[in-house]
This record gives structure tokens, sequence and C-alpha cells, in this order.
């Protein structure tokens, strides 16, 4: 317990090495994008949330300025519009709605409302070792809604080459 | 100076041959396309651009996006005319043609010419166009051709499922001489920055001068700007107006009261406070740099909005005999080409003629150019 709880406590807040200039998400609705929910700022202000267009799903992606090892992984949103079924890909570069059901995701979760409010998704540690970018597909929602809503994202891990000690930031035991 | 990946698809269908649009609808929309690529090379030279036919044999893509323009203008050549649209089947090969693009970073975008009848129900087509905005694909539709009951409003529900942020366009073209490249020059300026080189590349290929408004922009770079500016706003009030008068066109009279609507805009905007203008910020910087009062007219004319009621023409002689304000008033007339030096000159000779002689002349001047 306490040396899954040390491996919790030395995981960073990956929002630093986001590569902001290409970050992308497919079918946001242009007044509520995905920054709303990655960006520092953004994120904690609760009037801004990101949305989905034409219908319900998302495709998410974050390059990274590094390697990054990626832990866990935490959703904010509302009830009925919140994600429900996720599907992360590691490395796979410009994927398209056509093509995501075509590759074995590295992860999946189905969010619970639990996770909605705060608890993060621990992820297979071992499929996100060498992580340059991550993609995010969500696919469905809680109420079946007919657009998904994202209040927050936020990445937990480390990263490859140095693991600076003063940029550790001590993260909430849930 | 968007970077920018296009397809274009192409209705080589039994109804292309048809005459209403000269020589031939077939060659008016081969006209138009080498237009488009022309503009859409020039704005960026990483633009690619491809084209694919949507009828004749079947879907096929002549050319992948490529930014070779001699490459794609050569494929064209030897087109066959024949066959049923396939309109659906179109936009899905052409959606297929821009994802496996070489640049990912480059915008996607669809040009459809749909001249024959579209034989689809709208949801059909909505849902086309959902799937096309899911993907952040922009469609640009060109109405021409076969004029069937329902077929605009079909297009324009495709569209505003497509539509995000106003990048797709429509435009339905009437028919007439020349009328498809001129429409297509005014989509070339829905690219803001790319539809000035456009207009060079038209005027250039009519033999006249190459400057964007008949004034240099070294001599008087503000002025120029100011006219840019006013002409970009002008565009899209322009198409509104564009697509009223097609369905106006032998009314004469209601074209008339579209003028002295405008006459009376123009009228109240010089009378009131210009504080009830919204961008009157805007206009009176412009203003300030160009002491030009037809430029000030038609600033602040291209930046209020459109949508004021037609109204009795009582004020319609009083103002015919003022100059500045025929000149703000021909450059806002549908089909008229203000790039025109000819226009222009029209403009700087006009003394008070009626209105009707006037058209008359714009129209021979188009035609002229043409």
């Amino acid at each position: 317990m306490s040396i899954a709880s040390t491996i919790q406590r030395s995981q960073v807040d990956l929002q630093d090495f986001v590569d902001w200039s290409g970050v992308e998400c497919l079918n946001q609705n242009s007044g509520h994008s995905l920054i709303n929910a990655l960006k520092q700022g953004y994120r904690d202000d609760d009037g801004l949330h990101l949305e989905s267009d034409a219908d319900e799903q998302l495709l998410i992606y974050i390059p990274f300025t590094q390697v990054v090892k990626l832990h866990s992984i935490l959703f904010v949103g509302p009830e009925e519009e919140g994600p429900r079924t996720v599907k992360l890909f590691a490395n796979k570069e410009h994927m398209g709605f056509s093509n995501v059901n075509d590759y074995l995701p590295s992860d999946s979760a189905i969010l619970s409302e639990e996770n909605l409010k705060g608890k993060p998704i621990v992820l297979k540690y071992v499929k996100f070792q060498n992580v340059r970018s991550l993609t995010i597909f969500v696919e469905d929602n809680q109420g079946s809604a007919e657009t998904s809503k994202v209040q927050k994202i936020i990445l937990y891990g480390t990263t490859v080459e140095t693991t600076n000690v003063k940029d550790l930031k001590k993260i909430e035991e849930h | 100076m968007v970077l920018e990946s296009t397809m274009i698809c192409i209705d080589n269908s039994e109804w292309m041959r048809n005459g209403d649009y000269s020589p031939s609808r077939f060659q008016a929309q081969t006209d138009a396309v080498n237009l488009i690529c022309g503009a859409k090379t020039q704005s960026n030279p990483e633009n690619t651009v491809g084209i694919m036919t949507m009828a004749g044999k079947g879907v096929r893509v002549l050319v992948t996006p490529t930014s070779d323009l001699g490459k794609i203008l050569g494929c064209m050549h030897g087109l066959e005319v024949g066959g049923e649209m396939n309109l659906t089947a179109g936009i899905q090969v052409a959606q297929l043609a821009l994802k496996h693009r070489q640049n990912k970073k480059q915008q996607q975008r669809i040009i459809v010419f749909a001249g024959s009848p579209i034989k689809y129900e709208k949801k059909t087509l909505e849902a086309i166009g959902r799937k096309l905005k899911k993907n952040s694909v922009a469609l640009d539709i060109i109405d021409f051709g076969e004029e069937e009951d329902g077929k605009p409003e079909k297009l324009e529900a495709l569209l505003s499922a497509v539509n995000n942020n106003s990048s797709s366009h429509i435009v339905h073209v009437p028919p007439g001489p020349n009328a498809l490249s001129d429409h297509t020059y005014i989509h070339g300026r829905w690219d803001g920055g790319s539809g000035f080189a456009a207009a060079a590349a038209a005027a250039a290929a009519g033999g006249m001068s190459g400057f964007d408004f008949g004034v240099d922009p070294n001599l008087d770079p503000e002025l120029a700007l100011a006219l840019r500016l006013s002409m970009e706003e002008e565009r899209a009030r322009q198409e509104a107006a564009a697509k009223k008068a097609a369905e106006d066109a032998t009314n004469k009279t209601s074209l008339g009261d579209d003028e002295s609507a405008l006459l009376q805009q123009a009228i109240a905007m010089s009378v009131d406070n210009p504080d009830a203008s919204q961008s009157t910020g805007i206009a009176d910087a412009n203003m300030s740099d160009a002491d030009d009062q037809d430029l000030a007219i038609a600033l602040q004319m291209s930046v209020e909005d459109s949508g004021k009621d037609l109204s009795a023409q009582t004020e319609m002689n009083k103002v015919l005999g003022d100059q500045s304000f025929m000149s703000s008033i021909l450059a806002s007339l549908p089909g008229v080409d203000p790039n025109d030096p000819s226009v222009k000159d029209l403009i700087a000779s006009l003394q008070g003629q009626p209105e009707d002689k006037k058209k008359e002349d714009n129209q021979d001047n188009k035609e002229e150019k043409q």
C-alpha cells in the first residue's frame, strides 16, 4: 500500500510537457475547445469546458515535448454528458474516426461517476513507458446525451530523461 | 494564405451538355475549375489540389492532391460527358482522398460542382454533412445548371450540416454567359488573401492592368488597404445580394428597390450619428487615413448589415444626381466587378444618368471584359 502511494507521489502533472502547437481535437465545438479542458487556468474555470459538436464522440491528440511515462489520467465532467468509454492510444499519429477501431488501444477504461468527480484512472503503466503522443478517443458518454462535455483532463506521469526533483508536485491522495 | 488541401468534384453527367452557360455547361465548369486551381496554388505554394469526376464512367479520382498546376490542368483534358452524378459517393471518395494527403497539417476542403438534379433525400445529405464536419472537412458547393424544385434547399441543408465557423460556402449561379467563372472568381475571394491572387490572375487574363483596385498600392497604400477592407466585407453581402438578384433577374423594379434600400442606408448613415454603427471605429480610422468621401461611404455601407427591408423609391431621384453616392452604389451592385478599371472609369465619368442606362453600361463593360 505504502509503495503504491510512493509511486503515486512521484508522478507529476504532465501539463508542462505538452506540445501545445500540435494539440488537436476532432469533432470539438469551436466555442468549447480542448484548451478549456487541458490547459492550466482554463481547466480550473468551471465555466469553460470541452464539448463535442456533431455527435458525442471526441478524438483528442496530445503530443509531448519529450518522451514521458504515463501513470494515470483524470477526467472531470458532468454526470450526464461526461465521458464513459475512453480508449487511449500511445504514439499513434493523426488518427481519424474511421481508423480508430482498426487499432487495439493501449488501454481503455469505462468511467464511473467517481472518476468524473476526481478519482484518477490508473493505467497499464507497462503500455505507456515510452509515450511521445497520446490519443484519447471518447466513444460515448454517461447518459447517452447528444454531446459529450469534459471539464478537465489531467495526465499524471514522469518524464523519461530526467526527473527534476524540484518539479515534483505533491498530488492529492485519493 | 491558409494551408489547404482541396479536392474538386466535377459533374460530368449528361446534364452538362446543355448550352445555357456558354459555350456549354461543361466548358464553363472547366474554366471555373482552372480558375480555382490557379488561385489555390498561387495563394500558398504548399497548397495541394486534386480533381475527381462524379459521373461519367463512375466516381474516379483524376489526380490526387498535388501542388503541380500543370498536372492538375492537364488531367482535365479529354474528359467525356455522360452518365449520372453520384453526389454522396463523390463526396465520400473526396474525403478519403483528403484523408490520405501527404501533409497532415493542411486543412481539408472539398469543392463540389452540383449541376445535375439531386436525387438524394435531405436527410442523407445532412448525414454526410455531419460526417464531414466531424472530420473537420470544409465544403464549398457551386449550385448551377439544372434548376429543380428543392435543389437549393437540399444543398443549403447540406451546407448548414457541414458548416463550422463559416468555413464552408455555397454559391447559386444562374445561367448566363461567363456566369460560372465570375462566380467562382467571387468564390476565390472567400479565402481572403487568396482572392487577390485570383483577381490578379483574372485581370491579367483579361489583358487589363494588374492593379487590384486601379490604385497603385505603392503610391497610396492606405487607400489601397482601406479599399481592400471594404471590398472584403462587401463580398459576403454581395453573395446574398447576388442570390436575390438571380431570382429577380428580369424584374428591374426589385433591383431598383434593392438599390434604393442601399441608398436609404447611405443617406441614413451620412445624416445620422455614426455612433449607431458598431464598427465605426474601424471606419473612422480608415476614413482619417483616406480623405476620399466615396471611400468613407463605401466603408460605412459595407459595415452595416444588409438585412434592411425594401422601401419606396421616393428619395432615389434626389440621390441619383449625387455622384459620390452612385459610385458607392455601383460598387455594391450584384454582378458588377469593382476591380474592373473600366467600371472605375465609368464611375468617374458618371453625371447622374438614369439608373437603367447605367446598369446596361455595366453589363456591357462586364461582357467586354470577358
